[in-house]
């Protein structure tokens, strides 16, 4: 069981770059040279146009448009339903996740948590003093991040695109200083 | 479609504020009843309300109708509605699980302008795909969601779009705007004794108050928030979209989705706002760790 699964695997990943992923543009885009926006703009893609989702690097995905090939922000880019597998998100684990047999036994017991079952929740202080229980503090956590070689980073909040005078966050548009020195 | 779509969502809007206001005008209606007596005409300050023996559940009612919330009282209304969820659905099993979990939602937090908070985060018992945030600080993930996920980073965002939730504090102004006001017209009516009636009464049924939905805008502030906190926490800023995407791949008929689907713009809609509001910003960020490698895999 397990080597035909590692076999079929093995087969998604060198037929990846052959079948490659299809996907729609969700913004215009100029389509670069590199995974940079430094980099030489070869075309420009409009929104709404269909394109083939090649690969990945950083906060660029490389697509192939009308005979093109270029980079674009992965943002720009929603891979289709149909793909078979999320280049966002990575096509190995992807098509691994899909195969795996524990879910076809999760779904035999299938439990969902709908709004009847939400309204008539009864109060579980049980349950609430075990959540209490696996809470981390501080410094357990910041020992985690510095054993992942998790740092943080500098980034400033980001306001909606349109209609900023609206939903702009109240008092914290700035995210300098944010978690600085933390490690 | 879309338009329609708009349209519900104002109808709805513009319904629970009629609701508020009808609410608020009964309230004080009662309050004017109870504080002005029938001999004397005095004038009534409605901001005292307070007869000595209903000194804490006042406290609340005062400060909920006066929109300022004690960190205290915030907390202890989330830990009500986290109570009620973990009554719906139990936390999974896995004391590793619930460990790794609060380890990557807590570094996250750290990120934020309330990294003192008395941060939970849990994965509850459910097939369904959700994630919910309570205020205080309560954070919660369905089995079904964490299923799906494909590494660390992912994790991080989903933690990141729910502690946006707490840090805006969406769901406390839900409350304070529709239910809260009701809330406090059956509480001068039948005369609550404790803060625990009162704050049941004010979240409502159980835990409904998580199945209902914000409004599109608090979503997608929600979403930025998540993709700025994972990219400060260190991680890959574009695995909460990669979350969204996937997510968006599952049938709307699917019932594993339903109530996300009712409570929260279709993920297109969500990556199609996400991506006109980062545009450019994000360029110069540095690649972030997936933790791929690290992610806790269910048993």
């Amino acid at each position: 069981m397990k080597l035909y699964f590692s076999g079929l695997l093995f087969a998604c990943l060198l037929a990846a770059p052959v079948w490659a992923a299809t996907g729609t543009m969700i913004k215009d885009d100029e389509m670069r040279t590199n995974a940079s926006a430094n980099s030489a703009a070869v075309g420009r893609v409009a929104k709404g146009a269909s394109v083939d989702v090649l690969t990945r690097k950083g906060g660029w995905t490389q697509i192939r448009h009308a005979g093109a090939t270029g980079w674009v922000r992965i943002l720009s880019v929603r891979s289709s339903a149909e793909s078979g597998g999320n280049v966002l998100g990575g096509i190995v684990q992807m098509g691994a996740e899909r195969r795996d047999p524990s879910r076809v036994v999760a779904v035999a017991g299938l439990r969902g948590l709908n709004e009847e079952e939400l309204r008539g929740a009864r109060f579980n202080a049980n349950e609430l003093a075990r959540l209490d229980q696996f809470s981390s503090s501080r410094v357990d956590a910041e020992q985690f991040a510095r054993g992942a070689g998790l740092r943080s980073r500098d980034v400033a909040y980001i306001n909606a695109a349109r209609r900023e005078q609206e939903s702009r966050p109240s008092g914290n548009s700035s995210g300098i200083g944010f978690g600085d020195g933390n490690l | 479609m879309k338009s329609r779509y708009l349209w519900l969502v104002a109808g709805m809007l513009s319904i629970s504020q009629v609701q508020a206001n009808e609410l608020e005008s009964l309230f004080k209606g009662l309050l004017k009843k109870k504080l002005a007596p029938p001999a004397q005409e005095q004038p009534v300050n409605p901001a005292q309300p307070a007869a000595a023996a209903e000194k804490p559940a006042d406290q609340l009612l005062k400060a909920l109708m006066g929109g300022n919330v004690s960190l205290e009282e915030e907390v202890r209304i989330g830990q009500q509605i986290a109570g009620n969820l973990l009554g719906a659905a139990p936390l999974v099993r896995d004391d590793g699980l619930q460990r790794y979990v609060n380890r990557v939602g807590r570094w996250v937090s750290l990120q934020t302008e309330r990294p003192d908070l008395a941060w939970h985060f849990g994965v509850i018992e459910s097939d369904d795909l959700n994630a919910f945030a309570a205020p205080g600080g309560y954070i919660f993930l369905t089995k079904g969601l964490y299923r799906k996920l494909n590494n660390e980073a992912e994790l991080a965002g989903v933690l990141g779009h729910e502690i946006g939730h707490v840090l805006r504090k969406h769901h406390l102004k839900l409350l304070q705007k529709s239910q809260g006001i009701a809330a406090l017209g059956g509480i001068l009516g039948r005369k609550l004794k404790n803060e625990n009636e009162v704050l049941q009464n004010l979240i409502g049924n159980g835990a409904e108050v998580v199945a209902r939905g914000l409004d599109k805008d608090a979503e997608y502030e929600a979403d930025r928030i998540g993709v700025v906190l994972s990219a400060r926490a260190g991680y890959d800023a574009y695995a909460l979209p990669a979350v969204l995407a996937e997510i968006g791949h599952v049938a709307k008929t699917d019932k594993s989705v339903s109530l996300l689907f009712k409570t929260h713009p279709h993920p297109e809609e969500r990556l199609g706002q996400l991506s006109e509001a980062v545009g450019e910003k994000l360029d110069a960020l540095p690649e972030g760790q997936s933790g791929a490698g690290r992610f806790y895999r269910l048993r």
